[in-house]
């Protein structure tokens, strides 16, 4: 990770982590459009997986928030194209701004594990979801769906964060 | 794995989330008003809170809404098919009673009219 190299090393480095990125970026799309396939048999709106979110935390840990952040934004945009429409990004990118933010604050706190960071990130998730929904339809009552999407988003957090954990300790380095 | 942050993390968003789940809405969540609708058009609203039964006659059909206990349901209704009947009882704001062949519908309003927004 730490390459203390001169330019070209450098170089060599950043390409291979754009690289890394786009492939990324390609997943996360990719496990947006299963999850639209999979629908979870839940008469709720709004439950998740999250299975995307697994390519953002394992991006957050490997690369950084920068990285992390523009994959996210990337696939959120992609993934609004394609599958959700256009106000269906708007929610996307609420919580996936907000869950970005609050994952990448408790990693900097090091205190917590991926399974923490990513519970506190499905759950942020669903509340930017809410409190956008909130503001577009002007009508606070929505709220009240929140617990719901609290647990729910908690559960699937816990999943994918121990998901994640289990895939990122078997990665090889990005770069050496 | 698992670092102590994590469970502490956990215990408080559980936490929030029993709170919002039994705070303030949990008063919300019951409605206030009956609306029955008969042919498109408002029969009329009754108040949850008063006991009292409807009877309702249209074209030789009959249904009888009961109102008890903060409860409605539809006692007996002249259908074939008195899924009405079975449905029960319903008091929460948003739920409601279809008797589609005697175009009845019996639905629980709250104060704020029927606003009940599913978000995408």
């Amino acid at each position: 990770m730490s390459s203390q190299a001169k330019t070209p090393r450098n170089s060599d480095r950043r390409t291979k982590l754009l690289a890394i990125s786009a492939m990324f970026a390609a997943l996360a799309l990719i496990f947006s459009y299963v999850e639209v396939l999979i629908p979870i048999p839940v008469p709720v709106p709004g439950i998740k997986l999250g299975l995307a979110n697994l390519v953002i935390i394992i991006a957050l840990y490997r690369m950084g928030f920068r990285y992390a952040f523009t994959i996210n934004m990337v696939r959120i945009v992609a993934a609004g194209l394609l599958f959700s429409g256009v106000f269906g990004m708007i929610y996307s990118f609420a919580g996936g701004i907000l869950s970005i933010i609050v994952m990448y604050l408790l990693y900097r706190t090091d205190k917590f594990s991926m399974v923490g960071v990513s519970m506190a990130g499905g759950v942020c998730h669903n509340l930017g979801q809410l409190l956008t929904a909130c503001v577009l339809l002007e009508n606070t009552g929505i709220l009240s769906y929140f617990s719901v999407l609290l647990f729910s988003g908690l559960i699937s957090g816990i999943l994918i964060g121990i998901l994640a954990y289990v895939i990122e300790k078997r990665l090889p380095p990005f770069t050496e | 794995m698992i670092k102590k942050a994590d469970i502490i993390l956990l215990i408080l968003i559980v936490a929030a989330g029993l709170i919002i789940s039994f705070g303030p809405l949990a008063k919300e969540a019951g409605g206030t008003d009956v609306r029955v609708t008969l042919d498109d058009d408002t029969y009329g609203i009754y108040s949850l809170a008063e006991d009292r039964t409807i009877t309702i006659e249209k074209d030789g059909h009959t249904n009888v809404i009961v109102i008890e206990d903060g409860t409605v349901r539809m006692e007996s209704s002249t259908c074939k098919n008195q899924i009405c009947v079975e449905h029960g009882k319903i008091s929460l704001k948003g739920d409601s009673i279809v008797c589609l062949p005697n175009r009845v519908v019996v639905e629980i309003e709250g104060e704020g009219g029927e606003a009940d927004v599913i978000s995408g």
